[in-house]
């Protein structure tokens, strides 16, 4: 669990000790440990009985975790360990693993899982600590000059293109997927993500994706109900739910006042951000690009023709250039960073989309003014699709179409591929990416503060949460909203293609001339889809085509 | 000459077989690793660091080699040798190199690495316009030197005058040099001028303006960058004149008054055309800086809105770091650097002439 929603789910949930003294906590404990229950066999008692412990270190609320406790947590879930390795099979062997250092969580949290891990192993592990901001670039570049000097590596799902889609990591042993329960993976973290061509590579240790926040002093404003009756918009006023909605509500609120103030609608971020700032436009774009028939919704996956200048994308941006003029004045120099922490959190702006961690930060950050009148769901879908195949735009007879947009997919563990020709130090590179990714631990780690999210069927047992001292109410929330988009059948999933920030980026600069109103929308599609061609081309079309369809699932 | 002599033949003719020998050990070492990278010898040498290591084994024995060739001079050459060589391996040969790079298509994520692709990248960059753009921009970053220099020269005519506490202004106005680009632009850029919360914000409002929003529109964004820029760089230019100032001659002056010149008279007689090789070497290098100017553009609007503010060194950084295209972005690197030669070639030629003309009147 991120930093910020821990802190944000203590501060929203009641005292633990009341909790625990209630019935909902026995009910709760009961739940957990499985009691009562005859048919539970001895393990299955064992295992809910480890994963209770291990939430008990240190106790929700009782301080944040450091090395010791993480080193206490790497030590009690050994036992998966211990089914495949002997004691002391790995010694002599040495290996590098390649991660992060944000926030201090991850590599450091590593390190003291692995401690144990590495005093039962013998095999020894040195540490490559990365800042996020250097992390592409030196991927890239150890895999450019060939200089590939890690043996695991804490990666995204985007970067899979790159490192699987050249076969510079090592196929996951079947005994790995048994020992970390890989059919446990939420829907979307399943095949294809994390294989390529049908060969598992990743180990998930965390999962992502974009929800959508929104303001709900604004949705039970009783000025703006009467407002908005008033002006003869059609249904109530309350929370949109179709991209239409946002829009009629964006421009509906300018010149409104709301508590004395502004009222503004959705946040777009309008400047570019490295790359990131595109998922924005595809959270607007999956509705009305994403059919529940096609699986693809980038790239055409018969000859990787760029689909982002079809009318569904087109429609995007201009949703995007519409929304704008009612949008703050300051709108076009906003990154997604300005419009989640200097917009919506310090009170600007009432719907925005993104990750997790602006609706938790609603409570923590020092900065934040909006208190709890944050709540969030899935992204907005849309009355109608564009269904490129037919070249059509098609209403659906279920309703409106919805497509959470699966942004960035989280981190996962890879073993590289430079082990496989050493037998020993093979097993120990998996042993140790399996310890991390190791069921009992990722739930402490989406538990506790670790960079991680939600990622497993096995954490949406809203009894654990409960029994480890989360508030129940909050909980169900926050998960629903999370696992809401993860398991939505229509769900926009990240092509994983080699140089997909690249296509990104070039993506941002067109569409920011777009929005400063040198192009129309039109011609920024267009523009982007002739730079993703050539983009295609200078990679490589062939392999790339081969890549994406590989990343589909087709 | 007269050390040189006393040298005895035998010690020279050593030191000049020791060049000759680590000079073909270099050379020999160079082909073969380009043999075995290109394919041609199959030794599979992991890196290029044998070809390094010649290197320094090559620039060890020159430094010798001087010594036992020239004896005293040879003494006073090893005071200057290594950073001309340590030049030529971090500057020049990077550079000449980069040629190399440049006429390839290489980006880092490409199934095929590096490929020659000939003048496809002159092409492609002649026609991007955002090259062209940024080149635009970069001609009214640099045309505003001119301003920036009216300024700083009014600023250290106040720090050279008798004016109270001028100590404590020299250090005052001396301040923002030493501050990082990249912490303006967040502490200026995006805390000061931030539209809700930052405080010039709030006084622009006072003042009437509705929606101050700085970085918005084509005009204010340009003017406003270049305003932190300048505000980071001009105590440079104020030094400079500074210095210039104190330095002339108080007679000139002295009798300038004498006869009756004061005020405009004398500054535009008297000052500023004896202050004429220190403005030249003062706008002269303050363009040399401003044609860099990359870090407060990428923090504060990433070259927005609409490219509007995007200057050369940031389309780069973009091609490169967020696109990995490093063909192409060295090739627009290369290019602006032939760019910025020609034009202060050009620009040094025109003030050589100018002054002349001056210093004939």
């Amino acid at each position: 669990m991120k930093v910020e929603e821990y802190n944000q789910l203590l501060g929203m949930q009641t005292d633990r000790r009341s909790l625990l003294k209630g019935a909902a906590g026995v009910a709760a404990l009961g739940a957990t440990g499985g009691l009562g229950s005859a048919a539970v066999s001895g393990s299955a008692l064992a295992a809910d009985s480890l994963r209770a412990s291990i939430l008990k270190i240190p106790g929700v609320g009782k301080g944040s975790p450091g090395d010791a406790e993480w080193q206490k947590v790497g030590e009690m879930c050994l036992e998966a360990t211990k089914a495949n390795v002997k004691p002391g099979e790995f010694k002599g062997v040495e290996l590098n693993f390649m991660g992060l250092n944000n926030q201090n969580l991850h590599n450091m949290l590593f390190r003291g899982f692995l401690k144990p891990w590495e005093a039962y192993t013998g095999a020894k592990i040195n540490w490559i600590d990365l800042a996020q901001a250097d992390y592409n670039a030196r991927l890239q570049q150890s895999i450019a000059t060939k200089t590939v000097d890690f043996d695991i590596l804490e990666m995204g799902a985007p970067f899979e293109g790159d490192v699987c889609g050249k076969g510079l990591a090592s196929v996951m042993p079947d005994w790995v997927k048994k020992q970390i329960d890989i059919e446990d993976y939420s829907d979307y973290l399943k095949p294809p993500v994390g294989t390529w061509d049908g060969k598992t590579y990743r180990v998930t240790i965390d999962g992502d994706c974009h929800n959508f926040n929104y303001r709900t002093d604004y949705f039970s404003d009783a000025e703006l109900a009467k407002a908005w009756k008033a002006e003869g918009h059609q249904g109530e006023w309350a929370v949109p739910k179709t991209w239409q909605k946002v829009n009629e509500v964006t421009k509906f609120l300018k010149g409104k006042k709301i508590k004395g103030q502004d009222a503004i609608g959705y946040l777009d971020p309008a400047k570019g951000w490295g790359g990131f700032g595109f998922y924005f436009l595809e959270d607007r774009a999956t509705a009305y690009v994403k059919h529940p028939d096609n699986k693809a919704w980038l790239f055409d996956p018969e000859n990787m023709k760029p689909l982002v200048n079809n009318p569904g994308w087109v429609r995007a941006i201009q949703d995007v250039i519409d929304c704008l003029p009612s949008e703050p004045a300051d709108q076009l120099n906003a990154d997604p960073g300005t419009t989640a922490f200097q917009q919506f959190l310090a009170g600007t702006g009432s719907m925005l989309s993104w990750w997790g961690d602006v609706g938790s930060m609603a409570n923590t950050s020092d900065t934040s003014v909006i208190g709890n009148d944050v709540a969030f769901d899935i992204l907005p879908g849309s009355d109608d699709v564009y269904n490129y195949k037919t070249a059509k735009w098609e209403k659906l007879a279920s309703g409106p179409n919805v497509s959470p947009n699966c942004a960035y997919l989280g981190w996962g563990v890879y073993v590289m591929a430079r082990v496989d020709a050493d037998p020993k130090k093979q097993k120990a590179a998996w042993s140790a990416a399996a310890h991390l990714g190791g069921k009992d631990l990722s739930l402490w780690m989406v538990m506790y503060p670790s960079g991680m999210q939600v990622h497993r069927n096995s954490h949406s047992d809203i009894a654990e949460w409960v029994g480890a001292g989360y508030n129940k109410d909050y909980i169900t929330s926050y998960l629903k909203s999370q696992f809401g988009s993860y398991n939505h059948p229509n769900r926009a999933i990240e092509p994983r293609i080699p140089g997909i920030f690249q296509y990104y980026s070039v993506a941002e600069d067109e569409l920011a001339k777009v929005f400063a109103g040198k192009m129309t929308a039109q011609q920024g599609a267009d523009s982007i889809a002739a730079a993703w061609d050539k983009l295609t081309d200078q990679i490589g079309r062939e392999n790339q085509l081969k890549l994406y369809r590989a990343s589909l699932g087709m | 000459m007269g050390h040189a002599s006393l040298i005895p033949a035998g010690r020279k003719s050593a030191g000049r077989l020791l060049i000759v020998l680590t000079s073909l050990l270099l050379a020999a070492t160079v082909i073969f690793q380009i043999l075995d990278a290109s394919g041609v010898l199959a030794f599979g040498l992991p890196d290029w660091r044998p070809s390094l290591y010649a290197y320094i084994v090559w620039a060890v024995s020159m430094g010798i080699s001087q010594v036992m060739m020239r004896g005293e001079a040879g003494h006073k050459a090893l005071f200057l040798l290594p950073a001309l060589l340590f030049t030529i391996a971090m500057v020049i040969f990077p550079t000449v190199f980069g040629f190399y790079i440049a006429f390839s298509e290489w980006n880092l994520s490409s199934f095929d690495g590096q490929k020659f692709n000939g003048l496809d990248n002159l092409r492609t960059l002649y026609n991007d316009s955002y090259f062209w753009n940024a080149l635009r921009n970069m001609t009214f970053y640099v045309a505003s030197v001119l301003l920036q220099y009216a300024l700083a020269f009014g600023l250290a005519l106040l720090l050279n005058a008798d004016i109270r506490a001028r100590k404590f202004f020299r250090v005052a106005f001396l301040l923002p040099f030493m501050l990082s680009p990249v912490a303006v632009s967040w502490m200026i850029g995006k805390s000061l001028m931030e539209f809700r919360f930052g405080p010039l914000a709030g006084l622009a409002r006072h003042l009437g303006w509705e929606n101050p929003a700085f970085f918005a529109t084509p005009w204010i964004a340009r003017f406003n960058i270049l305003a932190l820029d300048a505000w980071v760089w001009l105590p440079f230019m104020i030094i400079l004149i500074l210095a210039g100032l104190q330095a002339m001659p108080k007679d000139i002056q002295e009798a300038a008054k004498v006869d009756g010149a004061a005020g405009w008279t004398s500054f535009w007689h008297i000052t500023f055309p004896l202050m004429l090789p220190v403005s030249v070497t003062t706008i002269v290098l303050r363009i040399i800086f401003q044609l860099k100017l990359a870090d407060i553009v990428i923090n504060t609007t990433s070259g927005g809105p609409g490219g509007a503010t995007d200057t050369v060194s940031s389309f780069i950084f973009r091609e490169y770091r967020d696109r990995s295209n490093v063909g192409y972005g060295t090739m627009a690197a290369e290019v602006y650097l032939i760019i910025i030669i020609i034009f202060i070639t050009i620009l040094l030629n025109l003030v050589g002439r100018f002054m002349r003309r001056e210093a004939a009147q």
